[in-house]
């Protein structure tokens, strides 16, 4: 038996917003996995340095405040650069601040080096679909 | 324990030497001029003046919308505050971004910076002390309403001493709310500690003849949760602001969902606080004002009808409750930061529902269940503050660092580390929200009983036991116009 991958959570930034990616948390232990929650007003160099820490397979972020384009300039290069090229990103919040249309916030985060990026109001049991499915193509999951 | 502070007002010598170091934190510190401040206070008109305006309205038995607003670029905040105003609302805050909330003046300076260039927000708030006094001072000068400085967080002095030299003339400084719902590690005596120095400086501006409002939101509850420990929260915190020398207070409540106990913690609340100000001395402190939060609902409906019957129902509730300040979101807030034209259809319609029930001053405190709610919480959060003023030996201050230290305050799913959360709240049958987990919350026997039945109750009736996951469950409920899940 394969051991249960791990996987960060927390809010990044300057961003108290804790109580979606609690949920989150909650959901994801109750399906197995081993879950490393860092909680609100985390930085970003913290979730790499906690995600090579526990050789996690994913990180799992959110932002509420809108300001995630500052406090994630360069993540995914100094993920690379940390070695953590295939662990996969994820992203869900309020991501921009204003009025804008969410496939935008969807492609600059992408284009970020963001696996998959979701709207405030996503079905948590989607996200554990999706999250299945991309372990197990890259046989973290069995 | 370390206990970080206690409930005495700061040694004027002391206060004036941590001045400087506030003031050196950042560059604009140097341009707040105290004796400039006052002379510029005192030649503004009443209705400039937030708790002044506060109070006219409890004169005149009248609720407005108090929204929530702010935005990075000087002559859009402009805008945006005309615009509340012309939507009749007579306070209006000024939300300071996250950035300068947290210290990070130099990112909150950078994404100023890309605001201006790009013209578009890039910034959640008005980084009130990037801009400084003097620029700060001309949306003060532009704008007719009143005007609230809202900061949370740890450490607020710089932005409190930008923001009341600048000429607002209230601001958030709930340090309860800021150790529970925004910080992660801090602990309460170092939240505590900082906003005493706020308090203070609203008590230097009060000896030299000018009154600033301090507001006190409490602990936003995270989840269904009975309010006691956050009415408790926002009393003992009023004593602290008090003891400080500060002279106009706005304690708030919040909605949860279920009209009678909406209605009995606002009533509470008011009633309480002034009650506990008059206890310990401090009667020329006062409260011009009662206000109430709309349960922070999620999603929010995109519904247009959904959302006028979300808005219109928070705003009957909270006429009902006499408050004088209502939070209320607009019809957009499903889609976003709303439109000038969402923020005046939202309040007209609210503003008619505030006008028509009131003017037939209902006396709803008769109603059976508004009196139960209140006699409930009110034996609640007595036995909270008993308890605090116990472990703290008469100081409110000592008693909470050992309360929430020892789990004798207590709130779930909180964002600090130092808060147990072993408390747990979950609906009855009716919708009113209960205790489903004590933790160690000091709660009279006949409280818990209460709390007790109600829930057995429900679990009878739906045949199966509440426990955490009907309270993740339960998260998106009132969204689908319901507040308990069948």
């Amino acid at each position: 038996m394969t051991k249960a991958p791990t996987i960060i959570t927390g809010t990044v930034g300057e961003d108290s917003h804790s109580i979606g990616s609690r949920l989150l948390s909650r959901v994801l232990k109750d399906r197995g996995f081993n879950v490393v929650e860092l909680g609100g007003l985390t930085p970003a160099e913290e979730f790499i340095h906690v995600a090579k820490e526990t050789d996690a397979s994913a990180i799992l972020m959110s932002s509420l405040y809108g300001m995630a384009e500052i406090d994630l300039a360069g993540f995914k290069d100094a993920c690379i650069e940390a070695g953590l090229q295939d662990v996969l990103l994820y992203l869900g919040g309020y991501l921009m601040v204003g009025r804008h249309d969410w496939g935008e916030a969807e492609r600059r985060f992408k284009a970020l080096g963001f696996d998959r990026v979701y709207p405030p109001e996503v079905d948590l049991d989607k996200v554990m679909e999706d999250l299945k499915s991309d372990l197990h193509q890259r046989g973290k999951l069995q | 324990m370390d206990i970080k502070a206690r409930n005495k007002k700061l040694d004027e010598g002391a206060f004036l030497k941590e001045r400087e170091e506030v003031l050196a934190m950042w560059p604009t510190g140097k341009e707040v001029d105290l004796e400039e401040a006052v002379a510029f206070h005192k030649k503004q008109p009443d209705h400039k003046n937030f708790g002044k305006v506060a109070a006219r309205l409890h004169q005149e038995g009248k609720t407005v919308v108090f929204p929530r607003a702010g935005t990075p670029i000087i002559e859009q905040e402009i805008e945006l505050n005309k615009t509340l105003y012309a939507s009749g609302l007579p306070l209006v805050p000024v939300t300071s971004d996250s950035y300068c909330r947290l210290l990070r003046f130099d990112k909150a300076r950078q994404g100023l910076e890309e605001s201006i260039r790009s013209g578009q927000p890039k910034l959640n708030g008005f980084p009130t002390v990037v801009h400084g006094v003097k620029n700060t001072r001309k949306v003060v000068e532009a704008t007719e309403a009143a005007l609230n400085q809202r900061m949370t967080n740890l450490d607020k002095r710089l932005i409190a001493e930008i923001a009341f030299a600048a000429g607002m003339t209230a601001g958030l400084q709930d340090f309860m709310q800021d150790f529970a719902c925004y910080e992660k590690s801090s602990t309460i005596g170092q939240n505590i500690r900082n906003c005493q120095y706020v308090y203070r400086l609203v008590g230097y501006y009060a000896e030299r003849g000018v009154t600033l409002t301090i507001d006190l939101d409490g602990m936003m509850p995270h989840s269904v949760f009975p309010l006691s420990v956050s009415i408790a929260g926002v009393i003992a915190n009023a004593l602290v602001a008090a003891e400080q020398g500060v002279k106009s207070i706005i304690p708030w409540s919040f909605m949860m969902g279920y009209m009678p106990q909406d209605i009995a913690w606002s009533r509470l609340t008011r009633r309480l606080a002034r009650e506990y100000l008059d206890r310990f001395g401090y009667k020329d402190t006062a409260l011009p004002g009662q206000f109430i939060a709309q349960i922070p609902l999620f999603p929010y409906p995109q519904d247009m009808g959904w959302a006028f019957g979300f808005l219109n129902y928070s705003a009957m509730v909270a006429a009902m409750a006499e408050a004088e300040g209502v939070y209320l979101r607009t019809i957009d807030e499903g889609a976003g930061i709303p439109t000038k034209e969402a923020h005046a259809v939202s309040y007209r319609s609210a503003k008619w529902i505030f006008d028509v029930v009131r003017q037939q001053k209902i006396d709803i405190s008769r109603l059976e269940e508004v009196q139960t709610e209140e006699k409930i919480a009110e034996m609640e959060v007595r036995a909270l503050l008993d308890k605090i003023f116990e472990v703290g030996d008469g100081d409110v201050a000592v008693g909470l660092q050992k309360a929430f230290d020892s789990g004798l305050m207590d709130t779930p799913l909180s964002s600090n580390i130092h808060v147990q959360g072993k408390t747990l709240g979950a609906r009855d049958l009716k919708g009113a929200c209960r205790y489903l987990d004590f933790g160690s919350l000091p709660l009279p026997e006949e409280a818990k009983e209460y709390n007790r039945e109600k829930i057995a109750e429900r679990e009878k009736a739906q045949g199966k036991k509440l426990d955490y996951h009907t309270v993740v469950e339960e998260f998106w409920t009132f969204s689908k116009a319901r507040l308990v899940e069948p």
